[in-house]
């Protein structure tokens, strides 16, 4: 078997509160093959969230170890970490966080450039054309609806072909209609570019959309298991 | 059907509003004080500045006035140069008092080898002296038994001369015994800016020195410690003087007494407490940018809370009261601290400087001065407030119903921008009406006026500009022209507050270099090397001759020289008119008087005609053109001078355009010959040596007049400018401090506008560390903002203040303006400097911010 995007072996995460020590993550062990898609469910407070900064390399765990993508997140440094993150990850945020100040097109481009791809305006214009935003480029995200900043959102996540995709409730600012149309685009582009998704999501329906649900309570793996569209 | 009863109006019922509004003010000030910390801190340091200069200026002005007998060494004092007093007028001062009579002159000391001398000012008294206070010395006995044996003198002078106590100095004609160190002296002050150290002698030993005669600049004063108590009361004092001028009414005596025992002293520190307070003033109002973000940022979070009020009935006028008030309660906080610490400012100098003031200061603060810090505390906040505070009350209550949308530009009701106006009149009024120069007050509320709304128009102008800019390349340099133009971003707070400061701050440092350009720099080039004074008439040839002979290339340019006073002029006593400020000092203490029969060099008449050579008519006077349209003097008008003890008028013939800094001989007055020859005076000389004569010919020159003329005193112009240079230098760093408070302000504004944008950058850097930005590229991002901000402010402040400057230096103190790089580039340095702390300290915190919470929370 093909060596996993992602693997994590004993991982714990403990956060300080005022109340004393949260055990948020306790011994989470997984292994998710490229081209997977996973869904993360559980109730408020399972530790979903948590996993899933955890494998976006945006906080790090108490003890354990994290491969991503080959590399081990646990040698690497802050910037180090932000440099895989830039080459092969994408992230898509419940409330979009689009860099305000910046149009459709810059914000999309913005990986790219980080990257220090020289063609980053036109693949931008590209994946913008792809989630059917080309007549919004030049938009800012507060002249763009809900639904069009999600897509802007989901097309700078895939700028730079990430090999890992991870979505934190994609659809949870958004209504049906609009969420669906969203998805569909996420589940597409994933399959085109044969990326591993991981999605946290408390949408049953939506879950069982990916080939693989895993569930999640009181920071533990309760239950993983292959989706009947598997 | 009947209605029930009672009435029914379409006019909805109002209510009393003011309980509602102060119950309201309450609870919500109740809920925090959050984000009005810089708001208190801005209010706070002007307020502090203003208190501080008040309070130190009250304190010394407190001092002065308690310990009045102390430095004017008795209740009253009598003063004159030149004339001692006569028997008669001797008599009837020791009528009025006890009597201690000295002499004060610039003169020479010398070793007794001649290899070395000396400029000293020399004190002579009489055995009562000092009526108040002690003289202190070391190595002898007593005072009275040093001023016996010979003269006590500074160790200055004993180390610049390389004697010790014991040893023989000659003054005059005269070997001398030092008897004694010089520790202290009670009426130092008096004696104004002295160019040498102190030399205490018995009139006695004066006279023994042959150093007085007729015409000698000697200055003869009498100290009176007033009998029967008079001088214990105001109106006694003022019964004294009466009587003293109508006995004495021509002697030309300058009267002095304990309640304002200098007034020169007393305006210059009003002068000075009237400048520092404008610059208070200005740091208020920079900081009054910090209380306006302050106040818009309060009333945005605010807008869910005033759109309830609304839905549940409350009118704007309730809204804008409730809110008023509790800004007010903060400006009040503001206030208050600023002056507890303003306060505390004398006690801090007293502990740190005590024994450098001139004067003991006792703490002591003028309703006025609390009063004026008050004022301008309350109006900056109320000005500055009124506008973010004007547009939030109108904030609609539909705000509940609907996703929040970008607010709307409304404008204040105008009732609101009424208040604004005033609030602005009322400041400008205020300072306008505390200031003794009206009109370089209303310039400097003119010119903060222009440079507010210049930086004001730019913020805009470079906020918009971003805006528009797209696809810069770098990303960092696109993030930094991102940021520039975001919304509620640092730009038009920070361009305003670091420019106005920035300004302020480029305007005194390059005054500051004119003025110091114009003492030093230029000065080697065109003025003497020496001054020599008290030449009797007699002497001046051979004098000539000696220093032909020692540098026959040498020039000397001389002129007679007599001290008188200002009595009259157009028939009005000086006492009773009142010059502009500027103009004061010719009509106080005595001036430098001559005669010639051609028009001095450096100066040319501009107005009338000059005398004919060998004019014997009616005594006739040019006066210095300037001067004499400040105190409104034409051709044909009379002024009375009175020269040793006798009163001389003379009509005004000519006006005369004086270039006082060729430091040519030049008088305000120029007599012609036939008014004062029959006084007996003596000549006043300079002496220019070739521009290659080294520092060793000047010091061999010196020792050679000496040798020769005992008794004349030659004034190395090096020297006299070191010591003006020493006192201007202590007075500008005290513009100084007060000029960086503004940028202090300044900084604290940038701060506020920092702390106020420090969510939305967090969360920007979060997102770009999501996307793969490293933390280098987001700490260049935001470098190169910040070096864009104080590029854009310094290079405005750089041209503002430079006109300012040029305004000042070339306009207002008439002398030429000098651009400075240094001092521009050492400005330009601390507002960049401050720019990257603050922003630095900003970015720290960005870059050290946990992603995860503000990802969760969005």
């Amino acid at each position: 078997m093909a060596s996993p995007v992602i693997a994590l072996s004993e991982l714990c995460l403990t956060l300080e509160s005022r109340a004393g020590p949260v055990d948020i993550l306790r011994g989470v062990n997984l292994e998710i093959a490229r081209g997977q898609s996973v869904a993360i469910v559980g109730p408020s407070g399972s530790g979903k969230t948590s996993l899933l900064m955890i494998l976006a390399g945006l906080e790090r765990p108490t003890s354990g170890t994290v491969h991503i993508a080959g590399h081990d997140f646990g040698r690497l440094g802050e910037d180090e970490r932000a440099l895989v993150r830039g080459q092969e990850i994408g992230i898509v945020f419940q409330s979009f966080h689009l860099v305000p100040t910046m149009t459709a097109l810059e914000n999309v481009a913005l990986p790219l450039e980080f990257a220090g791809r020289s063609t980053a305006e036109a693949v931008a214009r590209e994946r913008l054309e792809e989630v059917g935003l080309s007549h919004r480029l030049d938009h800012f995200p507060a002249q763009l609806s809900g639904g069009e900043q999600q897509r802007v959102a989901l097309a700078r996540a895939l700028s730079v072909d990430p090999k890992l995709i991870l979505a934190d409730e994609p659809t949870g600012n958004l209504d049906g209609r609009t969420g669906r149309g969203v998805i569909e685009q996420l589940f597409g582009l994933q399959r085109t570019r044969q990326a591993t998704l991981v999605l946290v999501t408390h949408d049953e329906r939506l879950a069982a959309e990916c080939e693989r649900i895993i569930r999640m309570a009181d920071g533990r793996i309760v239950d993983d298991q292959r989706a009947k569209a598997a | 059907m009947t209605l029930a009863t009672g009435t029914i109006s379409d006019q909805p019922k109002r209510t009393s509003t003011w309980p509602l509004v102060l119950k309201l003010a309450r609870r919500e000030l109740a809920a925090g004080w959050s984000g009005f910390s810089i708001f208190i801190a801005c209010i706070a340091l002007g307020v502090m500045v203003i208190t501080g200069v008040g309070a130190l200026s009250d304190a010394l002005r407190a001092g002065f006035e308690r310990q009045g007998r102390m430095i004017l060494g008795g209740d009253a004092t009598f003063s004159r140069s030149h004339a001692r007093a006569t028997p008669t007028e001797r008599q009837w001062l020791d009528g009025e008092g006890r009597v201690s009579e000295t002499a004060t002159m610039r003169t020479m000391a010398r070793r007794l080898d001649g290899e070395d001398q000396a400029l000293i000012e020399l004190k002579s008294v009489d055995t009562a002296y000092p009526h108040v206070g002690a003289v202190n010395v070391a190595g002898a006995t007593s005072y009275a038994a040093a001023l016996a044996d010979g003269v006590i003198a500074d160790p200055v002078l004993m180390e610049r001369l390389g004697v010790k106590v014991g040893d023989q100095i000659r003054i005059g004609g005269k070997e001398i015994k030092i008897s004694a160190a010089l520790v202290s002296e009670p009426d130092g002050l008096i004696d104004r800016l002295t160019y040498g150290p102190r030399v205490f002698a018995s009139i006695e030993t004066l006279m023994s020195t042959g150093l007085v005669q007729p015409g000698t600049l000697v200055r003869w004063r009498y100290a009176l410690a007033l009998n029967d108590g008079r001088g214990d009361t105001k109106d006694g004092l003022i019964a004294f003087r009466d009587d003293a001028k109508r006995a004495l009414p021509e002697a030309g005596f300058s009267l002095a007494d304990r309640r304002d025992p200098s007034p020169q002293v007393t305006r210059t520190l009003e002068r000075l407490r009237q400048f520092l307070t404008l610059l208070g003033l200005t740091s208020l109002l920079v900081g009054g940018v910090g209380v306006a973000n302050a106040v818009a940022t309060f009333m945005e979070k605010r807008r869910k809370v005033i759109a309830t009020f609304k839905s549940l009935g409350a009118t704007s006028h309730t809204i804008f009261a409730v809110f008023l008030g509790q800004i007010m309660a903060m400006a009040a906080i503001g206030v208050a601290i600023g002056l507890v610490l303003g306060l505390i400012v004398p006690g801090i100098l007293m502990t740190v400087y005590g024994n450098v003031l001139p004067i003991q200061p006792e703490i002591s603060i003028s309703f006025a001065s609390l009063a004026t810090a008050i004022a301008y505390g309350f109006l900056v906040a109320l000005l500055f407030s009124l506008w973010p505070l004007g547009r939030a009350e109108q904030v609609s209550a539909s705000v509940l119903f609907r996703d929040e949308v970008a607010p709307e530009r409304v404008l204040p009701r105008w009732p609101i921008l009424a208040v604004m106006g005033a609030a602005a009149l009322a400041l400008v009024g205020f300072t306008v009406f505390s200031s003794d120069s009206k009109l370089i007050a209303l310039g400097f509320c003119g010119g903060l006026i222009v440079v507010f709304l210049v930086f004001i128009g730019l913020g805009d102008v470079v906020t918009r500009l971003a805006r528009r800019v797209r696809g810069a390349r770098p990303p960092e340099l696109a993030l930094a022209v991102a940021n520039l133009g975001a919304p509620g971003g640092l730009t038009r707070s920070v361009v305003v507050s670091l420019g106005s400061g920035l300004s302020l701050l480029v305007t005194v440092a390059l005054a500051d270099a004119s003025l110091v350009n114009e003492l030093s720099a230029r000065l080697p080039a065109q003025s003497p090397n020496y001054f020599v004074l008290d030449i009797p008439k007699a002497d001046y040839p051979g004098l000539k001759q000696v220093v032909l002979n020692q540098s026959p290339a040498a020039v000397l340019e001389e002129a007679p020289m007599l001290r008188g006073r200002l009595i009259n002029l157009k028939g009005k006593p000086v006492e009773q008119i009142k010059a502009p400020p500027e103009a004061e000092w010719v009509l106080n203490g005595d001036r430098g008087l001559t005669y010639a029969d051609k028009v001095p060099e450096g100066s040319k008449v501009v107005a009338g005609s000059w005398w004919e050579p060998g004019y014997d008519g009616e005594p006739v006077v040019s006066f210095e053109a300037d001067l004499a349209k400040l105190l409104g003097l034409k051709i044909g008008d009379m002024v009375t001078v009175n020269v040793l003890g006798r009163n001389v008028s003379a009509k005004i013939t000519n006006l005369r355009e004086v270039k006082w800094e060729s430091l040519s001989l030049n008088f305000v007055m120029v007599f012609s010959p036939n008014t004062l020859k029959g006084a007996p005076h003596n000549y006043l000389a300079t002496i220019t040596l070739p521009k290659d004569a080294s520092p060793a010919d000047e010091a061999q020159l010196a020792k050679v007049l000496g040798k020769t003329y005992p008794a004349v005193t030659a004034i190395r112009v090096k020297d006299a400018i070191d010591a003006f240079s020493t006192v201007f230098t202590k007075i500008m760093t005290a513009v100084r401090v007060a000029g960086s408070v503004t940028l202090l302000a300044g900084a604290l504004v940038l701060a506020g506008a920092l702390a106020t944008a420090q969510r939305r950058r967090i969360l920007e850097a979060v997102i770009l560390k999501a996307l793969g930005a490293t933390r280098r590229r987001i700490l260049t991002a935001h470098v190169i903002e910040y070096l864009l901000l104080a590029a854009v402010a310094a290079l405005f402040a750089v041209g503002l203040g430079t006109i300012a400057a040029w305004v000042t230096v070339s306009q207002v103190m008439d002398i030429d303006f000098n651009f400075s790089w240094s001092a521009v580039a050492a400005a330009l340095a601390l507002a960049t400097g401050l720019v990257i702390l603050f922003g630095g300290i900003g970015t720290w915190g960005v870059l050290r911010a946990r992603p995860v919470p503000y990802l969760r929370s969005e």
